[in-house]
């Protein structure tokens, strides 16, 4: 009766703490979308500052590089970590240890400081391309990225996986594509976002190596119009948690379709 | 004693693949690490040759023979105020997102229903990367003199700016760290919760001790380690942190990524570019001596997280 007692009181302990941080993460969203609204005054509201940004032609050319950006770094980050952390899971499993402790080296190194020197290294015909960026994105995504996969691969035990359909007789061609595949979608999937949102929202790298990126123009546009630019931030992070709970829902149906496999 | 020797057995079944990984990777066996080699290339282009150079060059004077000239200034005003600022702003950001981020991952964790805590888990991670200049946007356009957040707070009787608040300081810049700084706490600390495993404190429990026990002797001495190296991870992402500080500080306050950025902008003499690199490298240093620990904690914990 008292374990039960201790149990609900701890429970609405619990409750409270969550309200509180709800009201928290909601005070300045919800303080900045009401200033967006604003118009002139505290008392007229209406939708100018959104309509304002489609109005800019810079919107649409800056988005649009920031998409190019993200896509090629989603791509260089498929191509690059999927096949090395399925390898490091079926063959290599000694040089796991090795490969995280190299690609953790990113969270450490402070971004302005990479920012520094790949513009000190990096060769001219390589830092006269956006795509710059996208690898240098890559790097700063790989902690992450390489995490995911990581851990993905180590909860389906890919080497069992890999030996009991060699064993059974599939050929390579049918472990990949129906064995490996359909159980680390899910940890890919991650990856890929992760990549994508860290590439979406840059500032630092995008900044110090003065390329014109979606976030880099929301600092210039605010000394133009700072309604138009929290109007911007809002409508940014409404599209970055958008995207994030349907990654939530896609992720949350094929984990449920696993454990009912 | 059954299991001491299955313990021994695996010990050196690891010393002796730990031998074998030695010739593996530099010895005859290189055909065998072939498939790491993309990802080996790619990180020295992207990311060990820029270090590097910012280590070479800060090293250099403007003709280019060997100084230490760079990192001495990195001891005098205003650099050594940079520094500070940005140390002290690194360990109070991660105090003020540490404590709290803890808790709720704790509370989350014991309570929460699964759906609560996919939800939480999604919600921490856009906030963690919420970070840059929509962050400081936001925070100007609610807490600004005429912001909906400052104004309600006003009709409940507290008046920021009557206390001579202002965002654009240094307490200003760790409000705002930690919207993003408790999301990263409950990110990076929820797996060391979800290892405490529940059959510790059945065990616990079933021997007699009561939660304040569990909790004192067995949960916190467990989990201590993994909250001092989530803390060190926030202080790097704090000392760090470009984007918004950028937005928010107007030059008052000096902050070590701040004048790297100025200096990389190009309005300043060659001789400057290499102070440039010796504060970068100033950083790096800062960041290793937290890390480091940080690694070290994570590989002994990762010991009976798995």
């Amino acid at each position: 009766m008292a374990a039960l007692k201790k149990r609900s009181f701890s429970q609405s302990l619990s409750i409270i703490l969550l309200i509180l941080i709800g009201i928290l993460i909601a005070l300045p969203l919800i303080g900045a979308t009401e200033f967006s609204l604003r118009d002139g005054g505290r008392a007229k509201h209406n939708f100018h500052s959104y309509t304002w940004i489609f109005k800019q032609e810079d919107f649409f050319i800056n988005a649009t590089t920031t998409f190019e950006i993200a896509l090629v770094a989603l791509l260089v980050t498929f191509i690059l970590m999927v096949p090395t952390v399925a390898w490091l899971h079926i063959y290599g499993k000694k040089y796991i240890r090795f490969v995280e402790i190299i690609t953790v080296l990113p969270l450490i190194i402070p971004v302005v400081a990479l920012a520094t020197g790949a513009q000190l290294a990096l060769p001219g015909w390589l830092q006269s391309t956006k795509y710059v960026l996208s690898m240098m994105y890559v790097v700063l995504a790989m902690p992450f990225t390489f995490r995911a996969l990581d851990i993905g691969m180590r909860g389906v035990q890919l080497e069992v996986l890999v030996a009991a359909g060699r064993n059974l007789g599939a050929s390579w061609r049918a472990v990949i594509l129906k064995v490996i595949t359909p159980v680390i979608l899910p940890s890919i999937f991650a990856a890929l976002f992760l990549t994508v949102a860290l590439s979406l929202g840059e500032f630092t790298l995008a900044q110090l190596l003065h390329w014109n990126t979606f976030p880099t123009w929301v600092a210039v546009a605010a000394q133009g119009n700072i309604l138009g630019a929290t109007a911007l931030s809002v409508g940014s992070l409404l599209a970055a948690w958008l995207l994030l709970f349907s990654f939530t829902f896609f992720d949350r149906k094929k984990t449920n379709h696993q454990e009912a496999a | 004693m059954a299991k001491d020797l299955i313990l021994a057995t695996t010990r050196s079944i690891a010393k002796e693949t730990g031998a074998r990984k030695r010739t593996g990777l530099f010895g005859i066996g290189l055909r065998n690490t072939f498939p790491l080699f993309p990802l080996l290339i790619f990180l020295s282009i992207f990311f060990l040759w820029p270090i590097g150079a910012v280590f070479v060059n800060a090293f250099k004077n403007n003709d280019g023979s060997f100084t230490w000239a760079n990192y001495q200034l990195l001891f005098q005003a205003p650099y050594n105020r940079a520094f500070y600022n940005s140390i002290r702003l690194g360990f109070i950001s991660a105090l003020v997102g540490a404590i709290p981020g803890a808790l709720i991952a704790i509370a989350i964790q014991q309570r929460g229903s699964v759906r609560l805590k996919k939800l939480i888990a999604s919600i921490s991670g856009v906030l963690a990367n919420t970070g840059g200049v929509p962050l400081a946007f936001m925070f100007l356009a609610a807490f600004g003199p005429e912001g909906l957040a400052t104004l309600t707070l006003k009709a409940i009787g507290l008046d920021l700016y009557g206390h001579g608040f202002t965002l654009f300081s240094f307490w200003g810049l760790v409000i705002i760290y930690s919207y993003f700084q408790i999301p990263i706490m409950v990110i990076v600390f929820t797996p060391a919760l979800d290892s405490l495993r529940r059959e510790w404190r059945d065990a616990a429990h079933n021997l007699g001790a009561s939660n304040t026990q569990f909790w004192l002797r067995v949960g916190i001495p467990l989990l201590t380690p993994s909250f001092l190296a989530s803390f060190l991870l926030l202080f790097a992402s704090g000392f760090s942190a470009f984007a918004t500080a950028r937005a928010m500080t107007v030059g008052n306050i000096a902050l070590v990524p701040l004048i790297i950025g100025t200096l990389l902008d190009g309005n300043v003499t060659v001789n400057q570019f290499n102070l440039g690199y010796a504060l970068a490298m100033g950083m790096i240093i800062v960041a290793l001596l937290a890390m480091i620990p940080y690694l070290v904690i994570q590989a002994r914990t990762s010991k009976w997280q798995r």
